[in-house]
């Protein structure tokens, strides 16, 4: 034992840079693990907490199951009557903004659960309310009794902004005009305070009743029960009142709310885990590379060993206690890695919440002994095949100058398996993309497979790759790329597993790339026909219902349309009421205005139009049509006012607003079942010839003021759109860079220990007059043949994993899309893989320049 | 005329306190098409002469002048262009790149200049021819024995048809039989193709296929065998061994 543990540090003491740079691999892939999770945990914990502790000490809340039915008195009382209920608080909710906001509201955008916001007011009690939530007061004071004042209380950051000082009065909107309100003080911006991102206010319950013409209703009971319970006992309240109250109403957990928002960091989890992934698959391998090379180098080391005696088990031993030592230190540096690096992905994630997660970045105890846990087993896994090879070495092996590394049957005959894996795995994903969770572990390890395949099918290869590319070697390198490349097959499991890292990276720019385009392809022709009008009107109150007519009149105007957006809820075929928005149109005005996306082109639109005129009809998106399996003719279910409802389906058209989940009904029906009249929007269609700003102006000047109107054109639209899309994408974007960035690591390292490798030979280039520019273009050759294959292979393997997630995504979601594959994402994968292996190999080409002729030729 | 021309060559080494003079004042000159043999103990300097003539390493005092060019005043890069052009090495060992075959090792050099190896074919193949290696032009090093190694070198250091050849220690790591294979290969080379060489070796077996062996002890030269007019190599082996004897190597 004590040998042992000698033998292993002199080994390690012996080759510095080297033991440096195989620790390097385990310090990212813990660093990237620990800084992963510390992330995660802080962005979840800031969403619960978020959703916690501004629902402060409530232990139950009630709300309406949709829009249409508010909370009434009826429903309070009947919550005080409960044995277990404590408080009730009510509120009431008001979307809204200051008069004096140029743009208040606008178009209400949520693309992959980014909106654009606005002003929220809460109308509370103010003597029951301190019971349920603290408010920080730091200036002024809280509202006071009576329930009707005009008094608001405003977060101290949004005041800043807005410049708004206490004692001020501030002009909010509502349906009556404008209401003036005192600032009588400010909140922190914590706990409550965080509420819609600090645009946030409260007023006495009553004065908010009043102002938005809410008198009597209410859309939300926070409920503070007797006793804090178990949570099982808690449970069993829930479902008590929920059964009291009836099917009106849902009775759920305050955090229940932050579940959604938290599922919409899942994409970015995924995304985010996967690179981990891709770090700890480098880390694996550039601890197989040192290891690899350590054990050539020694052969006659452990020849030597073995003749006087020594076992092979304890070879074997030696080799991984060798790489125990450096999976502690190296893990134990990449803890500290982590934590650093975690404060830098914390900016980006918190960026993408809109909230600050620095303050929630502690370093969970679990997740740091996890990582510390993966680095050593990952580095022992990564040093067995070496260890076993250093096991396998004869006692004759001492005799021998050089130990030479055989080519194993994996690299020989691999690539058949690798193609068959690929073709396989590739067949049973596109014909099942097992969306469901039962399915998910298959269909990961399906995944796993194709990884597999491609894996293998590169060692047997590579030499064909390298055969195909000379021309272009010689073109770039002149003669030194033909010599450099030829390196390529020499040690074909450490250029393997590089390529296959930088593969990955390339693999996921380019689902990103045709991810983002077929996105975007439906969602612009979509966009094209939904804002197919020129102008966009909406207001933050309420518009009357013949406000699109008077619009109408205005000149320049060609024809103007009123949209209402219902939420409301439907039966699902399987079972059950789930969330929806009745789009309610006139579809007399609605097709001189703009028209639908029909999803089958073959459809009679007018017979279409027609039925959902006379009512009683519906137009279903695409992604409801696909979700249920629903088509023209069949039924469909809505909880109206007068109770479930039938509908026939007259289309299917495309439309992803509210993710698709909405259907197009005829406002003489939303005034029938829903008892409404009012519009959220209203569509223009400008004159021919008649430039959109100029009748912007108009009905500004008309009736701008007036109703608080705010207009946008077309295009300022489209513009948001695409600001809103490109945000949700660019993550992606970055997290493919950086996996291209960690990839390039591994070929640092591979070409690094390659030249290390290779001193003697390149000594004796130098010798025989290759000149130090030269030798830096043998380097560079062969980290671009890498790139090549890398990037072509990443290209091919990119498109498939695209394709199978667009068919996963179909199915799982319900939107059609299109394959598209970008021209410019295969361009920018290739070039990226060319230049990352370029750059990866400056370093190495650099130091390789440099060998000293007379130390490498140097033996004795 | 003398082809190569070493004046008052010093190397020194400073080890902490202690200077090693691996080179202490050699004078030497080696006229077009001669074949000359360093002899001398282990760490006389024979291979630091070597690597001075080659431009591998710069003297600390003194020059070399290679067909009238003096490696003091040539700047790094014209250096090493030097060696691919006007100088062959062979060394004891790595000598090929074990990527390449046996053929492609030898049209190494003119790759490395830029040249097209189609143009040099009837060299490359009347070099292959000489060292005997017709069957063997498609193999890598590694399916070559050693001696067949070192043929493949020899042929590659002369491909570009050199100045001079140097060879430091070729046949060390052979057997005596392919080692008598290698230098009368380079015995041939400079008979047949003018070719002037200088080889460093240990062995007298080797150093009497040469026309004139240097002895080397404490970095200077200490006796000098001229063998003009002495053809028979027993001969030649026994005068050296007599000298080697003398001074105790
Ligand atoms: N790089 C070096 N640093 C220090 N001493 C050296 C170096 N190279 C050679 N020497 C010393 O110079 C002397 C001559 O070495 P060398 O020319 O290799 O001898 P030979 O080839 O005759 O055996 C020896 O004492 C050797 O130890
Ligand atoms: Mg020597």
């Amino acid at each position: 034992m004590r040998l042992l543990i000698k033998l292993t540090l002199r080994s390690i003491q012996r080759h510095p840079a080297r033991t440096i740079l195989s620790m390097l691999g385990i310090t990212i892939g813990v660093a990237g693990i620990l800084a992963l999770g510390i992330t995660n945990q802080a962005s979840m914990q800031s969403i619960s907490a978020l959703f916690e502790e501004s629902s402060g000490k409530v232990d139950l809340m009630v709300t309406a199951s949709s829009d249409n039915q508010p909370l009434s008195e009826g429903t309070i009382r009947v919550t005080e009557n409960i044995a277990a209920v404590r408080v009730v608080l009510p509120i009431v909710k008001a979307n809204t903004a200051f008069a004096d906001q140029a743009s208040g509201g606008g178009l209400e955008l949520s693309f992959l659960g980014m909106d654009s916001g606005g002003f929220l007011l809460h109308g509370v009690n103010p003597v029951l309310e301190p019971l349920a939530r603290d408010y920080k007061i730091v200036e002024g004071r809280f509202l006071e009794d009576p329930l009707e004042a005009l008094e608001v209380v405003l977060v101290e950051s949004y005041a800043q902004d807005e410049d708004i000082q206490v004692g001020d009065r501030v002009e909010v909107l509502t349906p009556n005009g404008v209401e003036r309100l005192r600032v009588v003080g400010l909140i922190a911006r914590e706990g409550p305070g965080q509420i819609n991102n600090g645009a946030f206010g409260i007023v006495p319950l009553n004065t908010a009743q009043r102002m938005f013409n809410r008198l009597g209703e209410y859309d939300q009971l926070d409920l503070l029960l007797t006793e804090s319970n178990s949570s099982q006992a808690l449970e069993e309240v829930r479902l008590a009142i929920q059964r009291r109250l009836g099917e009106a109403v849902s009775v759920t957990y305050p955090a229940g709310q932050g579940q959604r928002m938290s599922q919409m960091l899942s994409n970015y989890q995924i995304g985010l885990n996967f690179l981990s992934g891709i770090a700890l698959f480098v880390g694996a391998f550039l601890i197989y590379n040192a290891f690899a090379m350590t054990v050539v180098e020694r052969t006659r080391e452990f020849g030597m060993l073995r003749t006087i005696g020594m076992t092979r088990r304890q070879i074997i031993l030696q080799v991984i206690s060798e790489a125990l030592v450096l999976g502690i230190f190296g893990s134990g540096l990449g803890v500290l890695m982590g934590i650093l690096g975690a404060r830098g992905l914390a900016g980006l994630v918190g960026s993408l919440l809109g909230t600050d997660l620095s303050a929630d970045l502690v370093v969970p105890g679990g997740t740091l002994l996890l990582s510390l846990f993966v680095g050593i087993i990952v580095t022992i896994i990564g040093a067995l095949m070496p260890s076993i090879q250093a096991g396998q070495v004869s006692p004759i092996a001492a005799l021998r100058v050089r130990g030479r590394s055989q080519e194993g049957w994996i690299t020989r005959s691999g690539w058949k398996f690798g193609i068959a894996g690929l073709l396989v795995s590739t067949a049973i994903l596109l014909w099942n993309p097992f969306p469901y969770d039962p399915q998910f572990i298959l269909g990961s390890l399906t995944v796993f497979l194709m990884f597999g395949g491609v894996t293998l099918m590169i060692p047997g290869t590579v030499s064909t790759w390298e055969k195909l590319s000379r021309p272009l070697m010689r073109l770039i390198f002149r003669n030194s790329g033909l010599i450099g490349s030829r390196n390529i097959g020499r040690s074909k499991v450490r250029t393997t597993l590089t390529i296959v890292a930088l593969l990955i990276g390339v693999a996921m720019i380019l689902v990103v790339r045709v991810m983002t385009a077929s996105f975007s392809q439906d969602l612009v022709s979509w966009i094209n026909a939904y804002i197919g009008g020129d102008i966009y009107i909406h207001s933050s109150v309420p518009l009357r219902a013949d406000m699109a007519n008077q619009v109408a009149g205005i000149t320049g105007v060609g024809a103007a349309t009123p949209i209402h957006y219902q939420n409301i809820e439907f039966m699902a075929p399987g079972g059950g009421l789930e969330p929806l928005t009745f789009m309610a149109v006139d579809p007399a005005t609605y097709t001189r205005v703009t028209s639908f996306i029909f999803s089958d082109s073959n459809i009679n639109a007018q017979a279409a139009l027609a039925e959902l005129n006379d009512g009683g009809a519906l137009f279903i998106s695409s992604v409801i049509a696909e979700k249920y399996n629903l088509g023209v003719g069949d039924r469909f279910w809505i909880r109206t006012n007068q109770g479930l409802q039938d509908f026939s389906i007259a289309a299917v058209v495309v439309d992803f607003f509210n993710q698709g989940l909405v259907v197009t009904g005829n406002r003489h029906d939303l005034r029938r079942f829903f008892r409404s009249n009012e519009i959220s929007t209203i569509l223009v269609k400008v004159d021919a010839g008649v430039p959109t700003a100029d009748v912007i102006a108009n009905i500004e000047q008309v009736y701008g003021k007036r109703y608080h109107l705010s207009l946008e054109s077309n295009e300022t639209i489209r513009g948001n759109i695409s600001v809103l899309m490109d945000q949700a994408f660019s993550m992606f974007d970055v997290m493919a860079v950086l996996a291209v960035l960690i990839s390039s690591l591994g070929i640092v390292n591979t070409l690094m220990m390659n030249i290390m490798e290779r001193t003697q030979e390149i000594g004796m280039l130098r010798a025989i007059g290759m000149t130090r520019g030269q030798v830096i273009k043998m380097v560079l050759s062969e980290a671009g043949l890498m790139g090549v294959i890398g990037g072509l292979v990443g290209l091919v393997f990119g498109v498939l994993l695209a394709k199978i997630f667009l068919t996963g995504m179909t199915a799982m979601s319900g939107y059609r899309l299109d394959f598209i594959v970008p021209l410019g994402g295969v361009i920018t994968s290739l070039v990226v893989a060319l230049v990352i292996s370029q750059l990866a190999a400056i370093q190495p080409a650099r130091k390789a320049s440099r060998t000293n002729i007379l130390e490498a030729i140097h033996y004795e | 005329m003398a082809v190569l021309n070493a004046t008052n060559l010093h190397k020194f080494y400073q080890l902490g306190e202690f200077q090693i003079k691996a080179l202490n004042g050699v004078d030497f000159e080696v006229e077009a098409g001669a074949f000359v043999a360093i002899m001398g103990p282990s760490g006389s300097g024979k291979s630091t002469l070597l690597h001075l003539l080659g431009g591998l390493d710069v003297a600390t005092d003194g020059d070399v002048m290679l067909t009238g060019q003096a490696f003091s005043e040539l700047p790094d890069h014209q250096m090493t262009l030097t060696r691919r052009r006007n100088i062959g090495f062979v060394f004891q060992f790595f000598n090929l790149l074990p990527t390449l075959t046996a053929e492609e090792n030898i049209q190494l050099p003119i790759l490395i200049d830029g040249g097209k190896p189609e143009v040099f074919q009837s060299r490359v193949d009347q070099l292959i021819d000489l060292v005997g290696l017709n069957d063997r032009r498609d193999h890598k090093p590694d399916q070559l024995s050693g001696g067949e190694q070192q043929r493949v070198a020899i042929a590659r250091a002369l491909v570009t048809q050199p100045a001079i050849l140097l060879a430091d220690e070729p046949t060390g790591n052979l057997d005596t039989k392919t080692g008598k294979v290698i230098m009368s290969l380079l015995r041939r080379s400079c008979d047949e193709l003018g070719q002037t060489i200088i080889v460093v070796t240990h062995d007298p077996r080797a150093a009497a296929y040469a026309d004139r062996v240097v002895f080397l002890r404490d970095g200077k030269e200490q006796e000098t065998l001229k063998f003009k007019e002495l053809k028979d190599l027993s001969e030649r082996i026994r005068k050296i061994m007599g000298i080697m004897e003398k001074m105790e190597i």
